[in-house]
């Protein structure tokens, strides 16, 4: 399932963290017409490289379906920051 | 079919054994290969794999730092699909190269199967790292 919100997290020194999220879901519908603008010509660069545009569609669509669950936490004595893709 | 069973069989159609002989071995050796299966069944296949490091690095000063990342296992497996697009001249190419390096490794060998073969063992992997300078632990779960 592709990740329908990120959360972000941040904290600069010893403030307090910050927080914010972003629902995905109204990104990938605005992103939706721009990736049916660009696909013909990814087609094409695979093709010419000799890949299967196919396969490399459904490869990249199989990455992004399983972003979900995604966590990236750093951490330090002078900043911090986590992503969550749920 | 499984093998032993098969073996099993074969035994019983050369006449080297009886058919009651059979059956209590083809019963024995589903009684050996039912827990086997069970065990398989009860472990849930990981879902994440997590990489864990704490470092007490004094450079920095004021406490230790730490990275926490969690991947889910089929980002893993679509991520070594990934390796199946390299088209063959570039492969053959990376060859040539590794080669030269001193690496004896043909990339053109490796099949997708080998790589979700071993994504899959994954499960079973553990690492680590335990020293005064900080932790790294690599795991599933």
């Amino acid at each position: 399932m592709i990740p329908m919100m990120a959360t972000f997290r941040w904290r600069q020194g010893r403030d307090r963290n910050r927080s914010f999220w972003i629902p995905l879901f109204l990104v990938w519908l605005i992103l939706l017409p721009v990736t049916l603008v660009i696909l013909p010509f990814f087609a094409a660069a695979c093709l010419v490289g000799g890949i299967d545009p196919f396969r490399a569609i459904g490869t990249f669509a199989e990455i992004f379906g399983s972003l979900k669950g995604t966590r990236i936490e750093i951490d330090d004595p002078h900043e911090g920051f986590e992503i969550i893709l749920r | 079919m499984n093998e032993n069973r098969r073996q099993i069989l074969e035994m019983l159609v050369q006449g080297k054994i009886t058919a009651d002989e059979a059956e209590r071995l083809i019963s024995a050796v589903e009684k050996a290969d039912a827990p086997v299966a069970g065990d398989g069944e009860a472990r849930a296949k990981p879902k994440y794999l997590r990489v864990v490091v704490e470092s007490e690095d004094e450079r920095l000063g004021g406490g230790p730092s730490k990275v926490n990342i969690r991947v889910p296992m089929r980002l893993l497996r679509a991520g070594v699909k990934l390796a199946s697009l390299i088209p063959v001249q570039a492969r053959e190419h990376v060859n040539r190269e590794l080669r030269k390096s001193g690496v004896e490794i043909d990339l053109t060998q490796i099949k997708p199967e080998n790589l979700e073969e071993l994504v899959d063992h994954l499960n079973d992997l553990t690492v680590d790292v335990d020293d005064r300078n900080g932790k790294v632990r690599v795991f599933c779960e």
